[in-house]
């Protein structure tokens, strides 16, 4: 069988597919704790050596003769074990009152057989020096009394009986054992006192009255008590969280009583017999049936026993020396009935000094003796302490150094100055420097829903590196128009940070900037009216810009003087070039195009297509188009209503738009009078405007954008501008 | 030996020793050229009881300003916090001020907060912050107050000591854990600030 880690939460399983139990974690890691602890033990504890005498005897309901001097004394004190005084002295009955029916259910006659017993022990043990009774407990025939000498009994707490029957019906008292549990100075100890199933055949019973026994034995002794001894190192299966403990949760266990284990059936009774009465004691003890069991791991598993040394002690006939042969009685092979067994976490601390039987012929039983000696723990506080410091530290150590680790070659990705439509990338190499595999993943920051600005794409966002592996993330930035006007709005900023989450580890910030050079596209005319200076001029950030707008007074401009510049260039080249506004100009030169714009210098050679496509695309990036949507018309047009139309779009157009528009639709009619040569057409113009000036919400075009496409095709062939 | 975990956060203005603080308590070390922590340092450390151990899993943050806002990432959750203030340096003390107030705005409601005034090995010549100023405003928001200094170890490990023994108690936390998980998830996200 084997006992399982008990656990009150049950068994995480994220979607990874591990599964994962923190509770067990913490549990195991206590038990490793405890462990360490153990294995230091000696540094933290006193031994002090300790003497014991365990006594059992089945009385078959008989009493001494009180009366008669020393036969107590010849019991508890035999001569062979000398003048040392025994600290604690376990005296285990079976059947001090008969185990017929009324005795088991009823309790009065053996309360009072065990109040006869433990008077006249206590007087006993008390004509040698002072003894208190710890603890008496009795199960019908079973009785068992612990005493400790008064010179110890400041040192003796959180004592505890318990009762098991596993008799009639598997739980009555008349079999079962009765246990009494203490801690002794800083050991537990713990006595079991044990009457087993009889017959010779009946191995198998006894086997399962020992485990039942085991197991039922429980002690509430109460969270504290139970701390008490894990931190004594006395409880062998970490029990943290529980207020019990069972048998084995003791450094020692003296198991002692009638178990009942015969000869078994290979030499017949009649051979028992003879050997039994020439001391053939060796051949004996190779046929006893407990010695087999334990022998075979049936029972009794981590016990030991003294080697048998005297005869059987069953079964006699009371008052004589004789084993039971009278042909009136049944005839019952002698045995080794009752015996002295113990168990100790630490095997080297217990000695067992003697193992005998008395002579006392009261009974059909022997009494038996054991005495022994142990080492019991004194703990020296400030020194375990110390010792688990120690012990929980070399933990954090290793847990500390095996949390993952990551080394970056660079945590900050600075690109630098940025232009408008810039397109750029930077990379990051991440090597996992630790021990243990690591997982890396990105992740928002706070409420955040994305890992970072738009304008900033990672990939991957996550891996796993393997002990010196290495991994590049890149980052790459995108200047689209969109992003441009909210830099120009001072909206937005070139900087970012980005976490880089180790999972159990920490966390790294990876810092992404640039610095954008402003550019006039993808600004307002409203703003570009005003600047002056070159828009490259005018700072960023809202605060240097108030500041730089302080030094420089506003200009009023009617257009701006880049929109100008464009068509004074276009101007100055010609309108009579082929498809004019038509044919694609060269991106290099349209580029350049808008650097001198925004730096206010010559713009040298280029093509007029590519001074067109920066017309167009100049109109098209302004953060409000030229013709704002809410202008369109609302009803359809026709040749009826497209002159009141026309009339009141140029009303409501803002003043600054106004002028833009004019001055554009001017020159565009202007660029018609060369239609011979530059194959243009109203009409053709007309989608040109509706290209650049009006920018449609919502993509596809609507009607209401068709219906002020026909208002710029009427400015384009009427003279109402 | 039961061990109780908790989360414990370390918040404060940069350089006023944060990481040396964490890195004297858990290694016993201390680096004059500590450098700035960029990210979120993870640690664990137990200390010892009379009767149980307290394992901190600590997050130790970055102080720099640019950092500020993603603080609440690591004291959510947190049944700790130091806040941490450089005693020759008034600014970092008002810097902690403005933490200890953030804390009990938007943290834990039950968080233990511990004012640790850093530096205290610098000579008194050096010192813009009186102990009686510290103590009282820590006093007034009912807080730990300890002097200390990562430099020389003194008053380190007990800072850590005093928090533990602020914590509930193993019963009282048992009972959280019915409802809470210990660590809460890193990731975790709230709807709700
Ligand atoms: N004299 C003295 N100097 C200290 C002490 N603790 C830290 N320092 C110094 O202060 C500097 C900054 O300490 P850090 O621990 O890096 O500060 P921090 O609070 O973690 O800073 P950020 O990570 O930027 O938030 C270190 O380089 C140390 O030299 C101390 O107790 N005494
Ligand atoms: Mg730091």
């Amino acid at each position: 069988m084997a006992s399982m880690l008990a656990t009150t939460s049950p068994d995480m399983e994220p979607e990874d597919g591990r599964v994962v139990n923190q509770e067990a974690i913490t549990k195991i890691r206590e038990a490793w704790i405890f462990k360490q602890l153990s294995q230091r033990q000696s540094e933290f504890t006193n031994f002090s050596s300790i003497n014991l005498l365990c006594c059992t005897w089945n009385v078959n309901a008989k009493k001494l003769d009180f009366d008669t001097p020393n036969l107590m004394s010849s019991w508890l004190f035999p001569p062979a074990n000398g003048d040392v005084l025994p600290d604690i002295v376990a005296v285990g009955f079976q059947e001090i009152v008969d185990l017929n029916a009324v005795n088991v259910a009823v309790d009065s006659k053996a309360k009072q057989r065990s109040e006869l017993w433990q008077e006249q022990i206590h007087k006993t043990l008390n004509t040698k020096t002072s003894y208190t009774l710890v603890s008496e407990v009795h199960l019908v025939g079973m009785l068992l009394c612990v005493y400790v000498k008064n010179t110890h009994i400041a040192k003796v707490s959180n004592v505890h009986s318990a009762t098991v029957g596993v008799g009639v019906m598997g739980v009555m008292g008349n079999k079962g054992g009765v246990s009494v549990r203490m801690q002794f100075y800083d050991s537990s100890v713990c006595f079991v006192c044990s009457h087993f199933a009889a017959h010779r055949e009946n191995v198998a019973g006894r086997n399962a009255d020992f485990a039942s026994i085991l197991n039922k034995t429980s002690f509430e002794i109460g969270k504290e008590a139970v701390q008490e001894a894990v931190r004594a190192g006395s409880v062998s299966q970490w029990a943290s969280g529980s207020s019990a403990v069972g048998l084995k949760d003791h450094d020692f266990v003296f198991w002692l009583g009638d178990l009942n284990y015969r000869i078994d059936e290979t030499l017949s009774t009649d051979e028992v017999f003879v050997k039994s009465n020439n001391m053939e004691i060796e051949t004996l003890r190779a046929h006893d049936q407990l010695n087999i069991e334990r022998f075979n791991n049936n029972v009794f598993e981590g016990f030991e026993e003294g080697v048998l040394k005297f005869a059987p002690t069953y079964k006699y006939q009371p008052n004589t020396d004789l084993y039971e042969c009278r042909p009136d009685k049944k005839l019952r092979a002698p045995a080794w009935c009752d015996r002295v067994l113990w168990h100790s976490q630490n095997p080297a601390h217990v000695q067992q000094k003697n193992y005998l039987r008395s002579e006392l012929n009261i009974s059909d039983h022997k009494p038996v003796m054991a005495t022994f000696n142990t080492q019991v723990k004194n703990i020296i506080a400030a020194k375990r302490q110390e010792v688990y410091a120690e012990v929980m530290r070399t933990l954090d150590k290793f847990e500390n150094q095996s949390l993952p680790k990551v080394d970056l070659n660079k945590i900050d990705v600075n690109f630098g100055e940025l232009y408008y439509e810039n397109k750029a990338s930077e990379s990051i190499l991440v090597t996992n420097s630790g021990k243990v595999v690591a997982h890396f993943r990105l992740v928002p920051k706070l409420e955040d829903e994305g890992l970072c600005k738009d304008w900033i794409s990672v990939s991957p966002t996550f891996g796993m590196l393997i002990p010196g592996e290495s991994m590049t993330i890149n980052f790459s930035i995108n200047l689209d128009n969109k992003t441009a006007q909210q830099l120009n709005q001072g909206r937005e900023s070139l900087d970012d940070i980005i976490i880089l989450r180790l999972e159990n580890g920490r966390d790294h910030y990876l810092t992404v900037s640039g610095t954008y050079a402003r550019s006039c596209f993808g600004m307002s005319l409203r703003d570009l009216v005003v600047i002056g200076e070159p828009v490259r001029d005018l700072p960023l950030e809202p605060k240097a810009r108030a500041e730089f707008e302080k030094k420089h007074p506003p200009a009023s401009l009617s257009v701006p003087k880049e929109l100008w510049r464009i068509v004074d260039a276009i101007n100055e080249k010609g309108l009579h070039e082929k498809d004019l506004f038509l044919t694609p100009g060269f991106a290099a030169e349209v580029k350049q195009i808008r650097e001198c714009l925004d730096t206010s210098s010559d713009f040298g050679l280029f093509h007029v297509h590519s001074m067109c496509e920066a017309l167009v695309s100049f109109l098209s990036s302004l953060s409000e188009p030229l013709v704002p949507s809410s202008l369109f018309p609302t009803l359809e047009i026709d040749q009826q209503n497209i002159m009141p139309w026309s009339r009141r779009f140029l009303e409501v157009l803002p003043p600054i738009h106004y002028n833009c528009f004019v001055y554009i639709i001017s020159f565009l009619r202007e660029v018609l009078l060369f239609s011979n040569s530059n194959g243009l057409t109203a009409q053709k113009l007309a989608r040109v405007c509706s290209n650049c000036m009006i920018q449609s919400d919502g993509g596809g075009k609507n009607d209401r954008s068709r219906s002020m496409a026909l208002i710029f095709l009427h400015f384009l062939t009427t003279n109402s501008i | 030996m039961s061990v109780r975990h908790f989360k414990l956060v370390l918040l404060g203005d940069t350089a006023v020793g944060k990481s040396c603080l964490v890195v004297r308590f858990v290694r016993d070390e201390f680096f004059e050229f500590q450098e700035p922590t960029i990210g979120a340092a993870f640690l664990t450390q137990s200390v010892q009881l009379d009767s149980s151990v307290v394992k901190f899993e600590i997050w130790d943050t970055a102080g720099q300003e640019r950092y500020r806002s993603l603080a609440p990432m690591y004291y959510r959750g947190a049944s700790a916090a130091i806040v941490v203030f450089d005693l020759s340096n008034k600014d970092s003390y008002n810097g902690a001020k403005s933490w200890v107030k953030e804390l009990m705005r938007r943290g834990d409601p039950n968080v233990v907060i511990a004012l640790a005034g850093n530096k205290a090995d610098l000579p008194p010549s050096q010192r813009k912050v009186e102990t009686e100023e510290a103590a009282a405003y820590a006093e007034e928001n009912n807080i730990l107050y300890l002097e200390t200094s990562a430099k020389n170890a003194s008053n380190v490990k007990n800072l850590f000591v005093e928090i533990a023994k602020k914590l509930p108690t193993a019963t009282a936390q048992q009972e959280r854990n019915d409802t809470f998980t210990i660590a809460p998830a890193k990731t975790e996200k709230k709807n709700c600030c």
